[in-house]
């Protein structure tokens, strides 16, 4: 089985009704040209690729004057792909019920995790004003999903992403498992120096901002780090995600295969490792 | 007589050959044109429309041309971030395999009917799927 961590359903028509809805999420995320597609369409886009199950990570940027997905209409999603998605939530920080609707996100709807974006967002992710939201999250065992390193959206700064500033988080909140997504890319060295030392923090393979899938997980898993550092040290802590539809789902997982990695070490990469982060198998490699 | 057709297609495969002759000739037949000529067209770059006979080894032989030709592994220029998609562009085979099929195929039409050879079948080539594909039927006579 493959799970793909990283999905945006931004421009599912089923949760995404109209052009005019799909015009402020492209603007609003950069997809200038993606279309909007059913889902049935989007699974069968899956299939082809060779891809099982989804993350599916929604937005809120309400707080900065942008668009924001509903909640309800990520579960909806879940409920329509029958096993196939797992929902995460999605809150503005700032926002006085934030804590009010993450709960009702978790407790009600029965998502899976939260999906947050520093740099879109703009906070920094060791603020202090945060820490009521990673402790709600700590207590329904539900883990985080944040942007981490540059970002290709519009009036986002990488400086609110840096991979550092997550460290302090994970040292005050060792049960809190948290993910830095497209392995904080360009600072994909300082990303696995965290994830060596902080078990409970993950990284997924969503990164290909040059060249092709092949040639750019080559220098991002042989180049930037060692391709052992991936196959040895830190193999139970990333996780396949595409960041679909930014980049190309099925041509990263065929280059991901083609690492040179150990077959039972792509086995935790596209599947297990997910399945640990979302709380659902026990991360018996702990021992 | 002028008359544009057009229907969608939602493939299911990355690459694919999939026989659309029976929705073009209902198409041609359906358009009260006579005697003219009709033109089936793909509305994409990363597909195509051609002919040849529906045979299961044939199609295979020329998924494998195809792939000969235009590797999947090859560095290609069309691999990096696209401002105006805001997309990595990671489809140059598709593009390039529509190259070298074509975007459309034409027939005559006599009597109502699309004239074939005995082996002819109209194919549309998907080289970027699964996606939801358009096809254009234009029928030209009188």
């Amino acid at each position: 089985m493959v799970i793909d961590v990283h999905y945006h359903p931004a421009f599912i028509k089923e949760v995404c009704p109209d052009e005019e809805t799909a015009e402020v999420r492209r603007n609003d995320m950069a997809y200038y040209k993606t279309p909007r597609c059913a889902l049935e369409q989007i699974e069968q886009r899956l299939s082809a690729s060779g891809v099982d199950r989804c993350f599916l990570l929604p937005h809120d940027y309400s707080g900065c004057g942008g668009d924001a997905m509903k909640n309800e209409d990520i579960k909806k999603l879940v409920d329509l792909g029958k096993g196939r998605f797992y929902g995460f939530a999605s809150i503005d920080p700032g926002a006085e019920d934030a804590l009010e609707k993450l709960e009702y996100a978790f407790a009600e709807l029965g998502l899976s995790g939260l999906k947050l974006h520093p740099c879109r967002q703009r906070f920094y992710p060791n603020e202090e004003r945060m820490f009521p939201i990673y402790e709600l999250c700590e207590r329904y065992d539900k883990p985080i999903i944040f942007h981490s390193g540059f970002t290709w959206q519009p009036d986002s700064p990488a400086k609110y992403g840096h991979p550092l500033l997550f460290e302090e988080v994970a040292m005050k909140y060792p049960k809190l498992r948290m993910c830095l997504a497209h392995m904080g890319f360009p600072w994909v060295k300082d990303t696995a120096m965290l994830l060596l030392k902080y078990p409970n923090l993950y990284a997924d393979t969503g990164v290909l901002f040059f060249d092709c899938a092949r040639e750019f997980y080559e220098h991002i898993f042989t180049k930037e780090i060692g391709i052992g550092w991936l196959d040895r040290s830190i193999r139970h802590q990333v996780m396949f995600g595409s960041n679909m539809p930014r980049f190309e789902q099925m041509r990263m997982l065929t280059a991901l295969k083609n690492l040179g990695l150990r077959e039972e070490t792509v086995e935790l990469i596209t599947e297990r490792n997910a399945l640990e982060f979302l709380g659902e198998e026990e991360r018996s490699w702990l021992g | 007589m002028v008359r544009l057709d057009s229907f969608v297609i939602h493939t299911t495969k990355y690459n694919d050959y999939i026989n659309i002759t029976e929705k073009v000739k209902g198409l041609v037949e359906g358009s009260g044109i006579k005697d003219g000529v009709a033109f089936v067209i793909t509305a994409h770059t990363t597909t195509a429309v051609t002919v040849n006979e529906d045979l299961e080894c044939l199609q295979s032989d020329m998924k494998d041309m195809m792939w000969r030709l235009v590797p999947e592994d090859h560095p290609y220029a069309h691999a990096r971030m696209l401002h105006s998609y805001g997309t990595t562009a990671g489809n140059p085979t598709g593009h390039l395999r529509s190259l070298l099929t074509g975007n459309h195929a034409v027939f005559p039409v006599r009597d109502g009917k699309l004239i074939r050879g005995g082996a002819q079948e109209i194919f549309f080539c998907e080289y970027d799927g699964a996606q939801s594909r358009t096809v254009y039927v234009e029928t030209m006579g009188e």
